[in-house]
């Protein structure tokens, strides 16, 4: 008990001390997160809407698809991106590999299939009057999708931030694509796996604890936008 | 009197289930009708092709003598020209004068002009004052109102009402049924559906009773 407590003081001294190397895997993390999320939201959004808007053959064996895709295997996802992007890869000679570029693109594959989901989970969930609604005002289709988008704006912005939370806190993608490197591809979520298997448990509960307060906060600014 | 629409063996088929089956029904410009008939008779489906939100599954439509081919273009045109307003409708998020501004805005108008127009619409149902009210926090009778206001900004050649008096009180309904029983004065047509006769008779409408998708004749004699 006393190794937990001493450990999670050291921790907060860390934390309050502003060490280089917890704010340079904080910056990475969320960096790396916050650019994976916004390609994310670019492909999964309108992916999301068009499933959950349109009619066509084979519609329930994409939703399968992409609930699937949904719990992907982090290691997979590192494991075919590391592929492309090896030097012997199709995409090797852009030289991405091990640098947060890499993480993002992984994690834009994680993070899709979710936002995509999210997406159309509330276009399912979404009152079906605003449609017509929209439409019986005289609004085109490009209007019609905006009005349905405003209504259902806060089922979008969960389903970004669902996007950035697995992201955020996964380890695999950052591992086998960033490389782990100290100040530039080293995430929270490698940092910590790396420092405690080194015995540095105290570095690895402090970047745990700012961990948990990014993901606290998302969720706090979500509550505080649907309050509005 | 002017044929406004003019529909030619409309079917509309959900599935196997035959919800309108109209050989031949003329509406004319700047007449009210009075939609009747038990639930189930096709009455609102009907609401919706004449709105053209929902295409017949087969026939033919005529608006104003041409006709309409439900191309993915065209009809946004047409359905501007037509307002469908439910018994339970839907305001959008925001304030009553964002919900009554979105129609103005698909047609372009802004600054004084849509101004003017919200504002006159707003007082035509009594809701003065309500600008900026959230639309989340309006009583059923407000909401009723605001989207009828809505409607009526947009000063649709038809305006198709859905039950739109049901659930409501006495004081907002007879409100309401001044202002609709106006609009025909104005080249407006008006089709409503109502469950109510004595409404018929206000409203010194025109019946058209749908039975089982059909439109029974001879209907109700002719009040106008």
């Amino acid at each position: 008990m006393d190794f937990l407590v001493s450990s999670f003081v050291a921790a907060l001294q860390l934390i309050g001390s502003l060490s280089p190397d917890v704010r340079d895997a904080v910056r990475t993390s969320l960096s790396v997160s916050a650019g994976a999320s916004v390609f994310a939201a670019l492909f999964g959004i309108p992916l999301g809407l068009l499933v959950g808007l349109s009619e066509f053959p084979m519609k329930r064996l994409v939703v399968t698809v992409l609930n699937t895709l949904m719990g992907l295997p982090t290691v997979v996802v590192g494991l075919v991106v590391y592929g492309f992007l090896s030097r012997q890869g199709p995409l090797g000679v852009l030289g991405l590999l091990f640098t947060p570029t890499a993480i993002v693109i992984g994690g834009t594959l994680l993070a899709a299939p979710i936002v995509a989901n999210y997406s159309l989970a509330s276009v399912r969930g979404a009152d079906p009057r605003i449609v017509p609604t929209a439409l019986t005002l005289g609004a085109g289709r490009l209007r019609t999708v905006g009005a349905l988008i405003g209504e259902i704006r806060f089922g979008i912005l969960a389903a970004v931030i669902a996007g950035f939370g697995r992201v955020v806190s996964e380890v695999g993608v950052a591992m086998m694509l960033g490389g782990n490197i100290r100040g530039y591809t080293r995430t929270m979520t490698t940092a910590i796996a790396l420092e405690t298997s080194k015995g540095e448990f105290a570095f690895g509960m402090a970047l745990g604890i700012v961990l948990m307060m990014v993901a606290l906060l998302v969720n706090l600014f979500l509550s505080l936008l649907q309050r509005k | 009197m002017k044929i406004l629409y003019r529909l030619n063996s409309i079917r509309k088929c959900y599935g196997s289930n035959v919800a309108l089956d109209i050989e031949e029904l003329t509406i004319g410009e700047g007449r009210l009708y009075t939609l009747t008939g038990a639930n189930g008779a096709g009455k609102s489906t009907l609401l919706s092709v004449l709105a053209f939100l929902a295409p017949p599954t087969s026939g033919e439509i005529f608006y104003d003598g041409k006709r309409v081919d439900w191309d993915p273009g065209s009809i946004v045109e047409y359905r501007r020209k037509v307002t469908l307003l439910h018994q339970s409708p839907y305001l959008f998020s925001g304030s009553v004068h964002d919900n009554v501004v979105f129609g103005l805005k698909v047609r372009g108008i802004q600054g004084k002009e849509q101004r003017r127009i919200v504002d006159r619409a707003l007082d035509g149902v009594g809701l003065q004052g309500f600008r900026d009210r959230k639309a989340r926090e309006l009583s059923g009778g407000e909401v009723q109102r605001v989207a009828m206001a809505r409607a009526l900004a947009l000063e649709p050649e038809v305006l198709l009402l859905d039950e739109p008096l049901a659930n409501i009180d006495r004081e907002t309904t007879g409100l309401l049924e001044t202002v609709i029983a106006s609009l025909p004065a104005r080249g407006t047509t008006i089709v409503l559906i109502t469950h109510d006769p004595e409404q018929t008779d206000r409203l010194n409408g025109e019946s058209i009773l749908l039975e089982g998708g059909k439109v029974v004749i001879p209907h109700p004699p002719v009040r106008r």
